[in-house]
């Protein structure tokens, strides 16, 4: 007798769509792009800032769109269920944030370094949201200097060529700068999952 | 317990440059995008965002004198995974037009009246069956400024946090049987036509709770299933 294999339904996931040009401005919350304290207390590790100018295709610096990042603490966990480690998590570090560009096409983020987690280097997830972006924009970023880089699979799964857009630049000691272009040259690279 | 995301069938997402919405030939890839193997880095997300945002209240119709003016509506929207599971404690962020098609923003500068009863702006957390309910006006179309008079039916944007990173979703409702919704650039952008009917809400029998409201049912479907157990 042939075995039967129990089916299991699955429902397709809903179409997504852009955010449009009137994501209330109060949805950017004050203090979100700081992710270096969690209700006054101070996270564990080394405060950097992360911050860049996000532009079009043809150079113009786009105002009002919405940038997110997720990111382990300082000891390479995610403070989420899935983590096997999750309760060693930095309970003074949420790992996420919200930042939105102003006119010229700049966000900026406190945060710690994180630590590299199993089997990674130590890298910031980001997405994208905006006007004319009809699904999110996911990308990662690198730190400089890191060895760890060359091993990573979310790193190595990018072409040789355009590895680099995706590490950041040091401007100053624990100064980073991740420029973002959605088109054209220097591209930056995104994934689609 | 661990989430599975795998690859979504392109037909029920939306083009990424779309025939008419004049910016998306500037913003979107022209590189190919790329596939990576996921790790616990996507396969993880913010939980609990309400610790980090504030909530506003699911009430936006206005209140006792101050109501604001349009077809008042009741929404019971319910948010699952790709198992059928709900999605419960999630944030869920909601913003629409007024009666008229005006937003509150200050890029809206359309000629439609502003309705100070009228709030716009709900964010708001799933319960465990993974529903929220909104009690609103029914969001009025809108032009958008191109050149070839392109009108955006009633709609309702939604943006949902899920259970990790890959989950995250920014997504908008439709109405039932708008005249606009066969035209709309943004709806049917999604080429398949069992994925546009899926974005559009269900008109279900009123309830008299709250009174004088048309009641809608939506459902949204987010990525990521459990993973089976392997078989031996
Ligand atoms: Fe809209």
């Amino acid at each position: 007798m042939k075995k039967r294999k129990a089916v299991r339904r699955r429902l397709i996931p809903s179409g997504e769509a852009t955010i449009g040009p009137f994501f209330p401005p109060r949805y950017v919350d004050a203090g979100a792009n700081d992710l270096s304290q969690l209700e006054d207390r101070k996270a564990d590790g080394e405060v950097i800032e992360i911050a860049g100018t996000v532009r079009q295709e043809d150079g113009t610096p786009l105002d009002n769109l919405v940038v997110e990042i997720w990111q382990a603490d300082a000891n390479g966990i995610y403070r989420h269920v899935a983590d096997p480690r999750h309760r060693e998590a930095d309970t003074k570090f949420f790992g996420w944030g919200r930042a939105a560009t102003d006119k010229e096409g700049r966000y900026a983020f406190r945060t710690i370094r994180p630590g590299a987690p199993e089997g990674r280097a130590r890298h910031v997830n980001v997405m994208l949201m905006f006007s004319g972006l009809m699904r999110i924009l996911k990308t990662t970023m690198f730190f400089p200097g890191e060895q760890a880089n060359e091993a990573d699979p979310v790193y190595r799964a990018v072409p040789k060529a355009r590895r680099k857009l995706l590490v950041a630049r040091e401007e100053a000691l624990g100064r980073y700068r991740f420029d973002l272009k959605l088109r054209g040259a220097h591209e930056t690279p995104f994934f689609d999952d | 317990m661990a989430y599975v995301i795998v690859p979504r069938h392109e037909r029920t997402q939306p083009l990424r440059i779309v025939p008419g919405y004049p910016q998306t030939p500037w913003r979107n890839p022209k590189q190919p995008l790329i596939r990576r193997p996921p790790t616990l880095s996507e396969l993880t997300g913010p939980s609990e965002v309400a610790k980090r945002v504030k909530l506003l209240g699911g009430d936006i119709a206005g209140h006792g004198e101050a109501q604001a003016i349009g077809q008042l509506m009741h929404l019971k929207l319910r948010v699952v995974d790709e198992d059928g599971t709900p999605v419960g404690g999630t944030v869920v962020e909601i913003w629409q037009a007024n009666g008229a098609g005006r937003y509150i923003h200050p890029n809206d500068d359309e000629h439609a009246p502003v309705d100070r009863n009228f709030y716009g702006a709900a964010r708001l957390l799933t319960d465990e069956r993974g529903l929220l309910e909104l009690r609103t006006v029914k969001p009025g179309a809108y032009p958008v400024p191109t050149k070839d008079g392109w009108w955006r039916p009633p709609h309702i944007h939604f943006s949902i946090f899920g259970k990790v990173w890959l989950s995250r979703l920014v997504t908008q409702m439709y109405f039932p049987g708008e005249p606009l919704n066969g035209q709309d650039r943004i709806l049917n952008a999604v080429p398949d036509t069992a994925a546009r009917a899926r974005l559009v809400a269900r008109l279900v029998p009123p309830t008299g709770d709250p009174a004088n409201a048309l009641v809608f049912e939506h459902q949204i479907v987010l990525r990521g299933r459990k993973a089976t157990p392997s078989q031996p």
